[in-house]
């Protein structure tokens, strides 16, 4: 039946040729100027999982606490010292600047010339205090002394100002939506603002600045993800020049060529049709669509060379191979496309976008190299002689084949066994989240990281904060078993190892019943009568952060050493068994807001949703193999490679320690969904010569030389254009470079090494 | 033979028992969990807020937040301690005998040099705290604290009994009070326990006098052993944290950098310090000076000739105490916890 719609389809495609390509020219130009609208695209909201419970605490208590999406900006004295005239111009600037750039939340700009930045001193009969820069400053050493001494009483050196004095601090929290526009906040385009209007105008010999925070990263990131230009351009150049040498044919170079780069802008132009930016992640989708496309050019390249070579003149050969090679490579290729759809039950914006745009992408390989490419050769007249190297490989294919006796396979599958062991072992230990300090999606050496590595060194707060949101009834701040309960958590809390330090109402209402006792560390307790907690917290502002307006709601920000995987596991177990005994129905720990929360939230989704995900993509392709090979062994005999390698590609993480991220999560999807082809293709073959009764290892033979080249030529193909990402400013697209380069070249060798080694035995023949 | 049967059987019948019962499992495992969470006993104790180091011979204890104690072994190593409360001061008579208070009006008692602790009294009800305490044997002792609280034993501290000292009153104050105590006998009670200024430091000088410093100027004398009082006169009326005698001097000093000494009580001599911070905590040098520590991190030396130096300064730090122990370290005591003040310090 599949058949006779097969031949049907043909002869239409091929009689209404001219019409047809017709078509995909206007498709082509269509989507082709969708696609030159594509921006790029980076907001928060897409990298967070916004449906797990930290991400609904995170977003309850957003607008009232601040989100995560915060930015700082450290100005150096490269002298070692800030207190010179020159650096409080400088600071000054910065802070204004900052404070007029769209986008920032300007009750929320916080430096030392902000004029919430007080500080307060115990005299005689009670409180002094004041702005730590005075009304009437003047930058001259008297000023300066001044100030100095106000800081020392404000108590916001390493918060503000550098423990060394050589820098201070400008913090700022972003808005979601532009104020004046109502649009949603340009991340990219403020990343570029803060570039232009901070660093550029007022970094000298003398000053440095230092800016770190989520929409800083996003922009460094894009701008590293420009560089993936380039990488394209390698990848074709070197791919142009590998299919030459396949096909030796100017024609058929171009030709694959072509129709892979019109996949690629189809896929380009739908992403805007379906409202989406390129984001620095999924940037990488083009090159896999432009290696799939290639690769499957070259099975109908190396068909219709078959067929020419048979007698046939082009257009039927190219008739023939759209005929043999339409079930096969539609089944390959919408198994990618089912694989890629599986990354739509993760939880995170950008995955999905990824799942969307890379499914699409393949789709679309379909139609222009299946249908297209074949109309397209069609019209040409290539003349083929028996190529040297075909004659060649005979050899090779023929001492390959043995791999599918029994002598062979035993030994084939005992060391795939303990490799799998091996590799399942590794696996074991791969760790979810980032591993490094600093930005993850970045090099070490990059200047984001080293400004993160400066404010680490040199102040007490870094961006690594996890807020705990306590939720408690209204007024709940005035009672002391709250608050000590609150106090009790936070010291708890913070003998974690990874935790650097704790703040919350109850330690600060510690400090101020400190102050209203003459600034004796004797009484820095919580008042047990609600009439002298009241005291304590009531010089608590609600912009401090600390409490919202009837302190029912009292954040607990947890301050850690760094973001790495290890870290806040070892945390939120923390949280969450001081959460399990100090719970109640009146007062409520909640896990989690700011930017380690949700990092946190992002690691447990992403571990949570690796086993479904896999679960998914193997059922996908299992489901698609039994439907057109009808054959449960067969089905085995192509999964089978597959998971080992996957396992091994864990394994492998785990060696070069790439953690399990958002970033990397999607690779096994992608590196199963892509792999399968190779063992469809051999199997296809195989199975047709299986049922004529022809022994495994002949089959196995038979199917080498008919699509053996072209299976090892896909996965070299696949593997160049990922390799190019080696390359990448950006970290997380060498991890995925990585990553992908191996589970395309080892599931190759998987398919022609292990698949027939599992054939000889699935289809063991009775001696 | 049958008895090693009966033990598999009594172990069998365990298990039923265990099984059926998951409940007992389960709760037990709670609680194992729960020790080991809230631990009084954790890693940072030792650098949260100290407020006390008390050295006698071998014997070192420590105490502060959250009724931290330490006792020094080569180390500074936290002991368990029955409260949870701020604790104040600690007080050694002899080098095994010792008291702590603090917060909630707790008085902690300890007989094996701070290996382990009695409560002998606590009260969250009084809800005022001792910041003092001094045996003079070791069955009379007194307790001082904030608001003229003032207890006293002559048991041990098996029972301690309050004293008000009127006499400690401002004169403004007293004539208030008789006014109202014909009027609200209530009020009168209520205001009478929170008219008397904070006590914050009693010292048994030489001669066996007491010397009782504390808030608003307080600096009194008593002969008796704390049963009357005789406030002496100065210049300043801000609030006295700490004194000491030291090479035929008393001195007193407390708020913003305010010190004095006298030599017969009566005629008191301000000295100038480097900086204006309050101070804290005081300890004689061997060259009969004596060394300060305060808030803003001071630590300054005063000679005989009453020249002060700043010693150190420690950022973002308020020091409260300052001790030498047997070994020759001196370590001080303040918001970051335990530090050793290292020679040339």
């Amino acid at each position: 039946m599949l058949e006779k719609w097969v031949n049907g389809l043909e002869s239409f495609l091929f009689r209404q040729r001219a019409f047809v390509i017709g078509v995909f020219i206007i498709i082509t130009v269509c989507l082709g100027y969708q696609a030159s609208l594509l921006k790029m695209d980076a907001a928060f909201v897409k990298n967070i999982p916004l449906n797990h419970p930290y991400m609904q605490t995170y977003l309850k208590h957003q607008k009232q606490f601040g989100g995560a999406n915060s930015i700082m900006v450290a100005v150096e004295d490269t002298s070692g010292s800030i207190f010179n005239p020159a650096f409080f111009d400088t600071l000054k600037n910065v802070h204004d600047q900052l404070f007029f750039i769209p986008g920032v939340d300007r009750a929320q700009v916080k430096s030392l010339f902000s004029p919430s930045t007080r500080f307060t001193e115990v005299v005689e009969d009670g409180f002094a205090g004041g702005p730590v820069i005075p009304a009437d400053f003047t930058v001259t050493p008297e000023g300066l002394a001044v100030v100095r001494s106000n800081i020392e009483k404000a108590g916001i050196v390493g918060r503000l100002i550098a423990q060394d004095y050589s820098a201070a601090m400008v913090k700022a929290q972003l808005l979601d939506f532009d104020p004046q526009t109502g649009e949603p906040l340009d991340t990219l385009a403020f990343a570029a603002q803060l570039e232009q209007q901070l660093r550029k105008q007022y970094e000298t010999d003398g000053i440095k600045i230092h800016i770190i925070g989520f929409a800083k990263m996003a922009g460094d990131v894009a701008d590293g993800a420009k560089g993936v230009v380039l990488f394209f351009l390698l990848a074709i150049f070197i791919t142009a020049i590998m299919v030459y040498l396949f096909s030796r044919s100017l024609l058929l170079t171009l030709l694959p060529l072509v129709c892979s780069l019109v996949a690629v802008s189809w896929q380009l132009g739908l992403l805007t049709l379906v409202g989406f930016g390129l984001d620095p992640m999924s940037i990488l989708i083009p090159f896999l669509v432009f290696a799939i496309g290639v690769s499957h050019s070259v099975q109908m390249i190396n068909g219709v060379k078959r067929h020419v070579l048979a007698g046939h003149s082009t257009k039927a050969a190219a008739a023939f191979a759209f005929r043999s090679l339409l079930i096969p490579g539609g089944i390959a290729l919408l198994s990618d496309t089912v694989g890629f759809l599986t990354l739509l039950t993760i939880d995170i914006g950008i995955i999905r976008e990824l799942a969307i745009s890379a499914s699409l992408g393949v789709a679309v390989i379909i139609l222009t190299n299946l249908i297209l490419l074949p109309l397209l050769i069609s019209y040409t007249h290539i003349r083929v002689k028996v190529q040297p190297s075909a004659v060649a490989m005979i050899p090779v294919w023929r001492r390959l084949s043995r791999f599918a006796t029994p002598k062979y396979a035993v030994v084939i599958l005992s060391v795939t066994g303990v490799l799998y062991l091996w590799g399942a072992q590794q696996a074991s230990q791969m760790k979810i989240g980032d591993l490094n300090a600093g930005a993850s999606a970045l090099h070490q050496g990059a200047r984001y990281n080293q400004d993160t590595f400066f404010i680490t060194d040199h102040f007490s707060i870094t961006t690594d904060v996890m807020t705990i949101i306590v939720e408690a009834f209204p007024e709940a701040c005035t009672y002391h078993d709250t608050l000590s309960q609150v106090d009790e958590f936070e010291w708890l809390l913070s003998n974690t190892v990874g935790v650097e330090s704790t703040v919350s109402l109850a330690s600060v209402a510690k400090r101020v019943n400190t102050g209203f006792n003459e600034g004796n560390p004797k009484w820095h307790i919580l008042p047990r009568t609600t009439a002298s907690l009241v005291q304590a917290v009531g010089r608590v502002p609600t912009t401090s952060g600390l409490l919202n307006r009837d302190c029912s709601v009292m954040p607990v920000y947890v301050f850690l050493t760094d973001h790495k995987a290890d870290t806040i596991e070892r945390v939120l177990a923390k949280v969450k068994q001081l959460t399990l005994e100090m719970n109640t129905d009146k007062l409520r720990f909640t896990l989690a807001s700011g930017p380690v929360g949700v990092m946190a939230a992002t690691n447990e989704a992403v571990a949570a949703a690796q086993l479904p995900m896999m679960l998914y993509v193997y059922g996908a392709v299992f489901i698609l193999c039994l439907i057109s090979f009808r054959s449960l062994k067969a089905t085995l005999a192509v999964i089978i490679p597959l998971y080992v390698v996957s396992t091994l590609a864990q394994a492998l993480m785990t060696y070069l320690g790439i953690g399990l991220a958002v970033s990397t999560l999607p690779v096994i999807a992608l590196g199963v969904g892509i792999g399968v082809d190779y063992g469809i293709y051999i199997l296809s073959t195989m199975a047709v010569r299986l049922r004529e009764g022809m022994s495994v290892q002949d089959a196995y033979y038979e199917a080498l030389v008919e699509r053996g080249s072209a299976v090892v030529f896909t996965g070299l193909t696949l593997a160049v254009g990922v390799s190019t990402w080696f390359f990448s400013a950006l970290k997380f697209q060498m991890d995925m470079g990585i990553l992908l380069t191996f589970m395309f070249l080892v599931n190759m060798l998987g398919a022609i090494i292990i698949l027939p080694a599992l054939a000889a035995v699935f289809w063991r023949q009775p001696k | 033979m049958w008895l090693s049967i009966l033990r598999y059987r009594l172990l069998a019948i365990l298990c039923l028992l265990c099984v059926q019962h998951p409940l007992v499992a389960e709760d037990f495992e709670r609680t194992e969990t729960n020790n080991f969470f809230n631990d009084p006993i954790q890693p940072l104790a030792s650098q949260a807020l100290v407020l006390d180091i008390v050295s006698m011979q071998e014997t070192a204890i420590a105490v502060g937040e959250r009724g931290h104690i330490f006792s020094f072994k080569e180390q500074w190593q936290q002991v368990h301690s029955p409260t949870q409360a701020l604790l104040t001061k600690v007080f050694l008579l002899t080098p095994s005998l010792g008291w702590a208070v603090g917060h909630d009006a707790t008085i902690l008692h300890t007989q094996n040099a701070g290996q382990s602790w009695q409560s002998q009294m606590q009260s969250s009800r009084i809800e005022k705290p001792f910041l003092d305490v001094l045996f003079f044997d070791e069955q009379h002792g007194v307790a001082v604290g904030a608001y003229g609280l003032f207890y006293r034993t002559h048991n041990g501290g098996r029972s301690w009994e309050s004293e008000y000292h009127q006499e400690l009153l401002f004169d403004e104050d007293i004539a208030y009070l008789e006014e109202l105590k014909n009027e609200d006998m209530t009020f009168y009670l209520s205001e009478r326990s929170t008219l008397l200024p904070h006590f914050n430091r009693i010292i048994a000088l030489s001669d066996a006098r007491l010397l009782m410093v504390g808030e608003l100027g307080l600096v009194a004398v008593s002969h008796d052993l704390g049963q009357h009082w005789h406030k002496k006169k100065l210049t300043y009326e801000g609030s006295f944290f700490n004194a000491i005698e030291a090479g035929n001097a008393v001195y007193v000093m407390g708020l913003r950098g305010h010190l004095f000494k006298s030599s017969d009580l009566s005629t008191w001599q301000a000295i100038d310090l480097p900086i204006e911070a309050t101070i804290n905590g005081v300890m004689a040098l061997k060259d009969h000076g004596i060394r300060i520590v305060g808030n803003a991190g001071v630590i300054i030396d005063v000679d005989l000739d009453d020249k002060s130096r700043l010693v150190q300064q420690r950022q973002g730090e308020s020091v409260v105490a300052i001790a030498e122990l047997s070994n020759g370290e001196r370590w001080i005591a303040g918001n970051k916890g335990l530090a050793r003040l290292t020679e040339n310090q």
